[in-house]
């Protein structure tokens, strides 16, 4: 059972896209060689695989041929392809056929390892010559073992580390891992990150602020961590500033102080040390420099540049969205505070730094409304505007900063769909899902109020915004939908109202679910018209009018204030009229006036009960 | 280190040229790259550019932006398959020694949305220090490229600065007793107060129209070359609108769609005038 290595060998790949091949390898080669990998290995000079265990020869096939029935006609030029005669042909369930016998390993390799080169799918990729293959970067090498053979047009050299080793001969697939190490690289991913992790934790408390640590796994293929020193006078920068210096491009890890840690990919320490000291220093001199302007400039001024500055094309600048937001957060019921937010929010937009740090959008906006004096409260909200920044990150503390990150998100939504951005399928470039989410959250855990009628008038939006609140309760769907379908008109009250209708006893959920859903399927399409009182003849049928008005307002108001057991009692008390009434009167009279007067009666009980939502999406 | 640069890759088949005679916002601008770069032909050249970014200067006074500084160009079309060792050799031949440095080819996607151009390829590090963008182009002026070029983009203020171990580009030694400052700090500070405060927008709004309108004219006429030149001027005519902040955002977007609209058929045209008269 032999064993194969197989390496792509490339030009240095984005990090994105060894982790995407690296994912993507196993099942290919099982689709191609019908076995999963051992090992795989991903760096940014190399994918491979490992392959134990492989057959020697392909399985024989069955190669199907025409119905027996044809034979006359087809079964000579069917055999004439697969060179036997036509004697030799066999029968299997009323067809010709033959067995084509498998072939052996090394004569199928070079297309199948071909094969699996070319179903690598990446997010980008690239030509570089005439030979057409699409890959991130240029392919320099294939190499590829079987035991101590060699493949037919696969190499056997591989290459170690770029500057401290060259080609090397790879004797056998087991010897991939051992050569490459005496050549400078490791060729697995997970021993480089345990290797910087340990370099990492040997130097003291260490931190990733902004995530970069899996990134800079794929940069190197020997690594080798360090620390490094800047001058102290950096200190006097806001903390995220200096972090975001050593993170955002530079991909540094911060070692509290003046320390931080990096990751080589070799060369001579001190050397490669003292540059990436002068590369972060000016770095943070170049903060510095842009910080004291913006702050020169000051916050008020930076707002007086928003005009100059596209927010999103067909949607103005960030003056505009500023306008929209002011406007927004008094809809949400905003105060002083969060409307002083608002107007203040993007201004960070027009200062130097945000565009040399994008990552500091925000924070930054905060600490300049602190310097020009504005109160904690406003700057504080416009720190938290961007939150929560994912499924599970915190939600802004303050009130004004809740307003003020719920107004940007309704306003991101209606602007991306009144331009008909909206996402499809797993394409969501304006991370819409992540708005709309984030914007229940608020209303929810939050508990902020956000009228849904108001906030989104375009009712695909609307149903767009609710679904996402079928992933995130945990609520059976079926509550949610038919809460959302409830005349509540605040969005957390449409998920405190699914979350009582999930908890309600079967018991009390029956007789209200029996009222809404034999009303509804009798009442069918029959529009609200006034039900007329004269025309009621039968005592069942006067006593359900009467107790439908009455109730009617009360589960109204009741919902309304967000007492759902109070309204759901109320519900609760029309069932026995409501079942009098199917007893005793014939909905479907002979006179049609009547008919219809009946027939009204139970559209209206419907309405009244479905205050409380649609029972019909509860199935029972 | 121009010289040696420049020797380097003449010595590989590089036409040495000079600088382009009008402002470019990048190496990549001058028509030795960016019409060069279409069709099949083989080409390869190294100059250094002069590159004016009118919204960059920043009055002399921050060691690391300004609205002029030098690029240092490489085109190798078709890429040659040793690309990056003739590359890393050129840093050894300014003396380099790669093996106690830490040089690395970090992501980085390029993309120039006004000539409709896109490419992927790295930024090359030394130390953490960025010192070149080097691109494989795929698109240039809204058209797959025919054969794909190599790019490689010196950032020579960073190159020097980082063999002089100096700080700032200000301080860096450009002769005997001069340094970098001497020669351009002034010019910073004039130049930066040209493009922000001085400027004179209506002239500037003219120019625009006037040069688009002969770049559609000598488009008519079959004169693509003359035509992208009128590109260039519109390009850099936008560049100093927009560093003047006299360009509303809509009308901004209307700008950029109006040189990349003149690239797009400029290249057009170009390719067209290749299939009768072969450039090389």
């Amino acid at each position: 059972m032999p064993t194969l290595l197989f390496e792509i060998g490339s030009e240095e790949l984005p990090a994105s896209a060894v982790v995407a091949g690296a994912r993507r390898l196993p099942e290919l080669v099982k689709a191609q060689l019908g076995a999963e990998p051992a090992r795989v290995y991903a760096g940014p000079r190399r994918l491979a695989v490992r392959v134990d265990g492989l057959a020697e020869k392909t399985p024989d096939e069955w190669a199907k041929g025409p119905p027996v029935d044809l034979r006359e006609k087809a079964a000579a030029g069917f055999a004439k392809r697969h060179g036997v005669s036509v004697d030799e042909l066999e029968e299997r369930d009323g067809f010709l056929g033959v067995t084509v016998a498998g072939k052996p390993l090394a004569d199928v390799l070079p297309e199948r390892l071909d094969a699996i080169l070319r179903g690598l799918a990446f997010p980008k990729t690239m030509r570089w010559d005439a030979s057409g293959l699409r890959y991130p970067r240029p392919v320099r090498w294939l190499l590829a073992r079987l035991d101590a053979d060699a493949v037919e047009g696969f190499g056997t050299t591989t290459f170690g580390h770029r500057f401290t080793a060259g080609a090397i001969e790879v004797g056998s697939a087991d010897d991939y891992e051992r050569a490459l190490r005496e050549a400078n690289v490791e060729p697995d991913a997970s021993a480089r990150e345990r290797t910087i992790r340990g370099g990492l934790d040997a130097l003291g408390e260490w931190s990733d602020p902004l995530g970069k640590l899996a990134e800079v796994v794929q940069l190197v293929e020997w690594p080798r961590v360090q620390d490094a020193t800047f001058d102290e006078r950096y200190l006097a920068l806001p903390e995220r500033v200096v972090i975001t210096a050593m993170q955002s491009h530079q991909r540094y890890f911060p070692l509290g102080e003046n320390r931080f840690a990096f990751v080589a990919n070799g060369g001579d320490p001190e050397t490669v040390r003292e540059g990436n000291e002068r590369v972060l220093t000016g770095r943070l001199e170049d903060a510095t420099f842009t910080f004291e302007r913006d702050v020169a400039r000051g916050i008020d001024e930076l707002v007086r540049g928003l005009p100059s500055i596209t927010f999103f094309a067909e949607a103005g600048s960030f003056a505009d969205k500023t306008e929209r937001l002011v406007k927004l957060v008094d809809e949400l019921g905003g105060g002083e505070a969060s409307r002083e937010a608002a107007r203040l929010a993007k201004a960070d937009q027009a200062a130097e730094l945000v565009r040399e740090f994008p990552d500091l959008e925000g924070y930054i906006g905060a600490e300049y409304a602190r310097l020009a004096g504005y109160p904690d409260a406003v700057a504080k909200a416009i720190e938290e505007q961007y939150l929560p920044d994912s499924a599970s990150g915190p939600l802004p503390e303050t009130d004004a900063g809740k307003i003020l990150a719920a107004a940007e998100r309704i306003d991101n939504l209606q602007i991306a769909f009144g331009l008909g951005h909206k996402p499809t399928g797993s394409r969501d470039p304006y991370g819409l899902r992540r708005a709309a989410i984030g914007l229940l959250r608020l209303a929810t855990e939050g508990a902020l109020p956000v009228d849904r009628t108001t906030a989104f008038a375009d009712a695909e939006l609307r149903d767009f915004v609710e679904e996402r609140l079928e992933g995130l309760l945990d609520v059976p769907v079926e509550f949610v939908r038919a809460a959302r379908k409830s005349g509540v008109r605040d969005l957390g009250a449409v998920a405190a109202l699914a979350r009582f209708l999930a908890a309600l006893d079967d018991d009390r959920l029956e007789p209200v679910h029996t009222v809404f859903t034999r009303a509804s399927r009798i009442a069918g399409s029959q529009g609200n018209g006034r039900v007329d009182a004269s025309l009621l003849t039968e005592d069942a049928e006067v006593q359900l009018a009467r107790a439908v008005e009455s109730e009617e307002a009360r589960i109204a108001r009741e919902v309304e204030e967000g007492d759902f057991e109070s309204a759901f009692d109320a519900a609760a008390t029309l069932a026995p009229v409501v079942e009098r009434f199917f007893d005793e009167v014939l909905v479907m009279a002979e006179d049609a006036a009547v008919r219809t007067n009946r027939l009204r009666l139970l559209s209206e009980l419907r309405s009244a009960v479905g205050a409380l939502g649609d029972f019909s999406e509860i199935p029972r | 280190m121009l010289a040696s640069l420049l020797a380097y890759w003449a010595e590989r088949g590089c036409v040495v040229m000079q600088p382009y005679h009008t402002e470019l916002a990048a190496g990549t601008m001058n028509p030795a790259t960016f019409l060069r770069c279409l069709g099949p032909q083989e080409w390869r050249t190294a100059y250094v550019e002069p590159v004016i970014r009118p919204g960059d200067g920043r009055y002399g006074e921050n060691p690391f932006r300004f609205q002029h500084y030098y690029q240092l160009q490489v085109i190798l079309k078709p890429t040659p398959d040793d690309v990056l060792e003739q590359y890393w050799g050129s840093l050894e031949a300014l003396g380099i020694d790669l093996t106690r440095h830490d040089p690395r080819l970090v992501e980085d996607d390029w993309e120039q949305p006004t000539l409709g151009a896109w490419g992927l390829g790295w930024e090359v590090w030394l130390d953490g220090m960025e010192i070149t963008q080097f691109t494989y182009f795929q698109q240039l002026g809204g058209m797959d490229v025919d054969v794909v070029p190599a790019e490689i983009t010196y950032g020579t203020e960073r190159l020097a600065m980082f063999l002089q171990g100096k700080d700032s580009a200000l301080e860096l030694e450009w002769a005997p007793g001069i340094t970098w400052g001497d020669v351009y700090r002034e010019s910073e500070r004039q130049f930066s107060t040209y493009n922000f405060e001085a400027a004179s927008v209506d002239m500037l709004m003219r120019h625009f129209d006037d040069h688009e309108a002969e770049c559609r004219r000598l488009l008519e006429l079959g004169l693509p070359l003359p035509a992208y030149d009128h590109v260039l001027k519109c390009s850099h005519t936008f560049n100093l609108l927009d560093a003047r902040g006299a360009t509303s955002v809509t009308e901004r977007a209307a700008y950029i769609g109006r040189v990349r609209t003149l690239a797009r058929n400029v290249a057009k045209a170009y390719v067209e005038s290749l299939d009768a008269h072969p450039a090389v």
